[in-house]
């Protein structure tokens, strides 16, 4: 049971907002780093601390209460130049965002917050005292330190009587017992700063007769049991953030598409009725035009409501890439730039994981030892930009660095030696290809594996996960200059542009996003190269494969189209019998029994269903038997 | 004069959790009337604009503080009358000082319930000869 019962929907309000606030803080504190004296940088992170704490107090998270309170008043004393920031203190504070990170983390599994780490809590009270503090940070959490912490902190209520008088005596307005000091609920025998924090029978006490569920509507009655069980998946974050703007725009293409509805409606019983003058008919059709167009305004909003900014998953990061390059003694600045651009909320979650694969590994590998790159004649400080912006109908995101770059060279030795590939192979791969084989699962450039990057997690990995969401990975590098790893995803998930292609009656859909032209085959022009069919497009030379090989059927007429694929890895020409336009497919997946070169089926507008092809599998697979070398490291 | 429940709250904090929980306990004491502004900046604006009875905001907030945008409501003409609720997470000396030598009306220390809000701002109804 949750110990926040009647509460989930303000838990997960703050939870969401608290988050980012941290997320906000950490960046603000890797900046304050370079800007220790930064006015600006100290107020802000000040007030997020204030802040988190404030919602705590409102949840009865008195730990939490209790190390947001330490950290405020160690910038509160930083702000006002009565202590300054050493690199000690800094690791004191970074300790703390820690603790309170992995205070939320109990939070949204619905218990109140163990105290926070002995050594932070300690630290931040000796660096009150403007003592240095000594970080020690142990391996093992001690088991269980609250009553020492809680005995330690000074008791804040001892000035209450205090300020009521005076304040009493400034305003002239009658305090009284109505005081603070009345606000204190909590039994005498807590004489801690979570005193403030009445106990939470006294949120719940009913108030003018009224339950007083706080933070709470009286609408949000049935999402109770929702926010519960949410509560207990802890892997996926199940609530969005909206503008409002765009759910008012969903709520009026619906009153639209209503009233349409009833539209068409009252056409129907005249139609029924036998009605068919022309005007009738006009009728029907302009309802439905209509209706066609409000649908799609519609699927559109919906979508929109899905996008959010990248920004909310890259602002985790330059803490991330601070913390590492600290651990290996580098000297990183992580970049970020078009953190506005909008992702389907769902990549966002699965994009987390590749991207600090990524940044990990730039700041790990790619870059270099401040005094390296001096001796290079490089800066000492090293970049690592991670950039995403929209291109077209593609989301693209790009993590550089500006360090040591890849030797091809050195990657093609390595896949031999761990008989990733044959030498024989090697021989054929292009610069390109010989950058991708650090995708090949059970390859690492580093000897021994580093416990930063290699932590089980390969490349390979950041690969599948891309393309699991349609997307594709590549990798520039230029030797001495640094690597750039590109990876480029389509804006959305759930609506696939396609290409209706038919072998025989059947119809295929294909991926439009990987067509680029439709071309007839003449049989007169198709030259045979290796014992392969090509075609010469424009003085390229493209191999041919007939779609109905691909899916393994009897190849009865030779192909009449060819449709122009190009994909991240290779061109080629896919042979059909014919086409059938395109559509704009709602995917349905096949999650549990997904035949291997089917992406998802979808419905066309007569009823039929379609099955939407992964042509990158069904390559794969052919490649496996036939063309082994030149599918398998693209 | 009775205390109108359609009364107009302004609730000025820069963290949308505790808009909403200050809103959520407004209603528990009746009154729905209310607007949100995420600074001192924004809800001075929302406040020329118009149309408010009471303010209740909080101290620490980027761009305008709770402090400065007291001062300016005391300052400005239209808007002096206003009562303001000043809403701290600290139950320091100097704070309340300050909020009583810039005129609020009351303040509020947070955590707080919907009872100790009700205390606070009968209080302030009966100074403005309310109830």
């Amino acid at each position: 049971m949750s110990d926040f019962a009647g509460m989930e929907d303000l838990l997960q309000d703050f939870l969401q907002e608290a988050t980012d606030l941290l997320s906000d803080v950490d960046n603000k504190l890797v900046d304050l780093e370079r800007a220790p004296d930064d006015k600006g940088l100290l107020n802000d992170i000040f007030r997020g601390f204030h802040t988190i704490k404030g919602g705590a107090g409102f949840l009865s998270a008195a730990e939490l209460v209790t190390l947001c309170h330490l950290t405020e008043n160690l910038f509160d004393l930083l702000r006002n130049g009565e202590l300054e920031l050493t690199p000690e203190i800094m690791d004191i504070i970074m300790g703390a965002t820690k603790g309170v990170r992995e205070m939320f983390g109990e939070l949204s599994q619905g218990v109140f917050p163990k105290p926070a780490e002995e050594y932070v809590i300690r630290g931040l009270k000796t660096a009150l005292k403007g003592e240095s503090p000594v970080v020690e940070e142990p391996v093992a959490t001690p088991p269980n330190n609250a009553p020492k912490v809680k005995q330690e902190a000074p008791p804040q209520t001892e000035q209450g009587p205090d300020w009521v008088a005076m304040h009493a005596a400034i305003t002239g307005v009658e305090t009284g017992t109505s005081a603070p000091a009345e606000e204190v609920s909590a039994p005498e025998a807590t004489t801690v700063p979570t005193v403030e924090v009445p106990q939470r029978a006294e949120i719940k006490k009913p108030v003018a007769g009224k339950p007083a569920e706080l933070g709470r509507r009286a609408t949000d009655k049935p999402a109770t049991t929702a926010a519960s069980r949410r509560m207990d998946d802890k892997t996926r974050e199940n609530t969005i953030r909206v503008d409002t703007a765009r759910l008012d725009q969903v709520l009026n293409l619906s009153g639209e598409i209503g009233l349409t509805k009833n539209r068409l409606t009252s056409l129907r019983v005249d139609i029924l009725a036998g009605r068919d003058d022309p005007e009738t008919l006009h009728a029907l059709d302009q309802a439905v035009s209509q209706l066609d167009l409000l649908v799609s305004d519609l699927q559109n909003s919906v979508m929109k409501t899905r996008m959010q900014p990248i920004g909310r998953l890259f602002q985790k990061y330059p803490r991330i890439a601070r913390d590492l390059a600290r651990q290996l003694g580098k000297d990183v600045e992580l970049v970020l730039s078009g953190e506005e651009t909008e992702v389907d909320k769902t990549m966002i979650e699965d994009l987390s994981d590749p991207l600090i694969h990524l940044v990990r590994n730039a700041v790990d590998h790619g870059v270099e030892t401040p005094d390296e790159r001096l001796r290079l004649g490089k800066p000492a400080k090293s970049l690592v930009r991670l950039e995403a912006r929209q291109e077209g109908d593609h989301i693209v995101i790009i993590v550089a660095d500006d360090g040591r770059g890849m030797s091809a060279e050195r990657i093609r030795a390595k896949a031999i030696e761990k008989g990733l590939i044959t030498e024989e192979e090697a021989n054929t791969l292009d610069e390109r290809q010989s950058l991708n084989l650090v995708f090949l699962p059970g390859f690492s450039t580093k000897t021994e594996i580093s416990d930063v990057s290699g932590r089980g997690v390969g490349m390979d990995v950041v690969k599948t996960n891309i393309q699991k969401l349609n997307g594709a990975i590549d990798i520039r590098s230029e030797q001495g200059k640094g690597s750039v790893f590109i990876i480029s995803l389509p804006l959305t998930l759930a609506i696939l542009p396609v290409l209706l292609v038919l072998l025989g009656d059947q119809p295929f859909a294909l991926p439009l996003s990987m067509v680029r032209e439709i071309l007839p085959i003449e049989r007169s022009k198709l030259q045979e190269v290796g014992g392969k069919e090509t075609l010469v497009v424009r003085g390229e030379i493209l191999p041919v494969m007939s779609l109905a090989r691909l899916l393994g059927w009897s190849v009865e007429n030779p192909p009449e189209y060819g449709v122009f694929m190009q994909t991240a890895e290779r061109t080629f020409i896919l042979g059909v019998d014919s086409f059938a336009g395109r559509d704009d497919a709602v995917i349905k997946s096949l999650e549990d029994f997904r035949p291997r070169g089917v992406a998802g089926v979808t419905t066309l507008s007569n009823g039929q269903i379609v099955l939407i092809l992964d042509i990158k599998e069904l390559l794969a697979d052919l490649g496996q038997h036939t063309e082994r070398s030149s599918i398998e490291f693209t | 004069m009775a205390v109108d429940p359609k009364m107009k709250f302004l609730v000025v904090d820069d963290f949308s959790t505790m808009r909403r929980i200050v809103r959520n306990l407004l209603k528990e004491l009746g009154f729905t009337n209310v607007d949100e502004a995420e600074d001192g900046a924004i809800a001075l604006q929302r406040l020329q604009a118009g149309g408010f009875d009471f303010v209740v905001t909080d101290w620490n907030m980027p761009n305008m503080d709770g402090l400065t945008l007291l001062q300016t409501i005391r300052s400005s003409p239209n808007l002096k009358h206003l009562p303001v609720l000043m809403i701290t997470a600290e139950a320091k000396k100097e704070n309340i000082i300050a909020a009583a030598q810039a005129g609020a009306s009351g303040y509020i220390v947070k955590p707080f319930t919907a009872g100790t809000l009700s205390e606070k701002l009968n209080k302030i109804f009966e100074k403005m000869g309310l109830a």
